[in-house]
């Protein structure tokens, strides 16, 4: 099944506004959509943030370094 | 919250790749109780500078200025960079701290160790130097166990972690190395009489055999040499690999070739192993070594002169400005060891000053120039993701920038640059007043820091929280 999928880059930003960014965009995330959200770097310290809000992020890093997480509630 | 965040064409779940990674940075109390002893000891000793300026004006083979040395490379350098790697490696290389208590006992140890120690230097107690250093040493091996079983964590051995991993064999070969030069200068004639037994006997004949390898070597050489192994091989190799991390962060940039990341930091091991052997033999070769850890720290700021370039950040703020200052100091500080690395160079009171201005500059130019630059930007991130991070989303939160002046950040920079050359200038010219004066204004950066520091945690104990903004009906 397909879902609705949401777009977040935030490669323009220097933290912690990416992750300011990601979790504000969280809340107004539909219910079954994805946050497919670009990155320059790993998202280390959303992962821990993600749980405690009850989503779950899968993270795949790009050729050219940047990095690409997929959220969505847990 | 941005306007656009398009909803774009269905992604396939079954194309998804399954590494999520769980990097968790420890509780902010851990890095906290490092920084604030490190700028407790940076205060004490720009304080001592203060109060007694002839420590740079004369020779610095003295038991005040070693004292002195030991309080800012352990108590404020040591640890920062202590307390920034429990932080920074977890987060930087994408992994779990190995033991948040093992690091909790470390403090303890590094603690009293240095205090310890930097007492017995002022006190020239060498054999109370060695005990303290024992237990100060019982921390470095606590503190390389646990960022070493962390390093094992990694997935991708990248150029940072390299850095991190020779930092730590570095710092270990440098405590071992002070240690034996502890040693070297004691005596145990006191036990000759005294029965000693069991374990306590072969430890004592270890320690006389130590000794007297020791004496092979100038009691000078050794302390420079062993100085060498600390400030490159710990300090300068930390902060030229975070920087290929840290800097490409900040001013949101790439690293442009890993082939001249990865040349610099193979010079820098290479160079230092042969700078240490040569110095602490005496030998002329540490002019080719000295060459060497120059050529890697020149392609270091090629690098990062790159980075910079290419980046996509207009302006680069105070902290940013500090650290690359910071770097830029590397250059005189190169010229300076070459000239003094010189075989031929005659050791008189001029080449004496000199000596004298490498070791200050080194480590309050570059060093603690660069971890100030840093701590601009590590300790209101560090403060805003403890306080704010929770709420975002669910009120309004400050900004980054809301949470210090700017204003004192510019202040202390500027204050920090007079110093440096002020303090310099009295150096060179053997002069306790200016240097004073120098030493004075070093301190007004740090009244302006820890102002600055006041007001970050004023969020810690007092988060600045706003309720979230109604949507407006249209």
């Amino acid at each position: 099944m397909e879902t609705a999928t949401i777009e977040l880059d935030a490669r323009g930003f220097e933290p912690p506004q990416p992750l300011m960014k990601t979790l504000e965009a969280l809340g107004t995330l539909p219910e079954g959509a994805t946050l497919r959200l670009h990155t320059r770097w790993r998202p280390a310290l959303l992962y821990a943030e993600l749980a405690k809000r009850g989503f779950a992020g899968e993270s795949e890093e790009q050729s050219d370094g940047s990095c690409l997480t997929y959220i969505r509630r847990s | 919250m941005e306007a656009a965040l398009p909803i774009s064409a269905a992604v396939n779940p079954a194309k998804r790749p399954a590494k999520t990674v769980v990097a968790a940075a420890p509780s902010i109390s851990l890095p906290l109780r490092f920084v604030v002893t490190g700028l407790v000891a940076l205060l004490t000793g720009v304080g001592w500078l203060v109060a007694q300026p002839s420590l740079l004006t004369t020779y610095h083979y003295n038991q005040n200025i070693v004292a002195l040395t030991h309080l800012l490379v352990l108590g404020w350098i040591g640890s920062v960079v202590m307390g920034a790697m429990y932080q920074l490696v977890p987060v930087a290389l994408e992994t779990k701290l190995y033991s948040e208590r093992l690091a909790k006992w470390q403090f303890a140890f590094h603690l009293a160790g240095f205090v310890g120690m930097v007492w017995m230097f002022k006190t020239w107690n060498m054999k109370q130097v060695g005990h303290f250093g024992c237990v100060l040493a019982i921390g470095v091996g606590l503190f390389v166990y646990n960022l070493g079983r962390t390093l094992l964590r990694v997935r991708k051995w990248k150029v940072v972690a390299t850095a991190m991993a020779a930092s730590l064999g570095w710092f270990s070969l440098t405590v071992l190395a002070g240690l034996s030069i502890a040693a070297g200068k004691s005596t145990y004639e006191s036990l000759d009489g005294v029965a000693v037994t069991g374990g306590f006997r072969p430890l004592l004949d270890g320690l006389r055999a130590l000794g007297a390898l020791m004496a092979h070597f100038d009691s000078l050489s050794a302390m420079h040499a062993h100085a060498h192994l600390g400030v490159v091989g710990l300090f300068t190799m930390l902060i030229v690999g975070v920087s290929y991390k840290l800097v490409p962060m900040f001013t949101l940039s790439e690293v442009q070739s890993q082939r001249r990341a990865k040349l610099s930091l193979l010079l820098l091991n290479a160079g230092l192993l042969g700078a240490f052997i040569s110095i602490a033999l005496h030998s002329p070769w540490k002019f080719g070594f000295a060459l060497m850890v120059c050529t890697a720290l020149g392609i270091y700021g090629w690098e990062i002169a790159a980075i910079v370039r290419a980046r996509e950040r207009a302006t680069l703020d105070c902290g940013l400005r500090s650290f690359l200052t910071a770097s830029g100091m590397l250059g005189p500080l190169c010229v300076l060891g070459l000239v003094l690395a010189w075989p031929r160079l005659p050791l008189n009171v001029f080449t004496g000053q000199l000596e004298n201005l490498y070791g200050f500059l080194g480590l309050l130019g570059f060093v603690t120039f660069a971890i100030l630059g840093m701590l601009h930007k590590i300790i209101p991130f560090l403060v805003w993701y403890h306080s704010y991070s929770p709420q975002v989303g669910r009120a309004q939160v400050p900004t980054l920038a809301e949470l210090y002046s700017e204003r004192l950040q510019v202040a202390g920079y500027w204050s920090w640059l007079a110093g440096l050359v002020t303090t310099s200038a009295g150096i060179l010219l053997q002069n306790e007043i200016v240097a004073r004066f120098g030493a004075a204004a070093l301190a007004t950066t740090l009244g302006l820091f820890a102002l600055n520091f006041g007001k970050m945690f004023s969020h810690v104990f007092r988060p600045k929280l706003k309720p979230l903004a109604s949507p407006v009906a249209k």
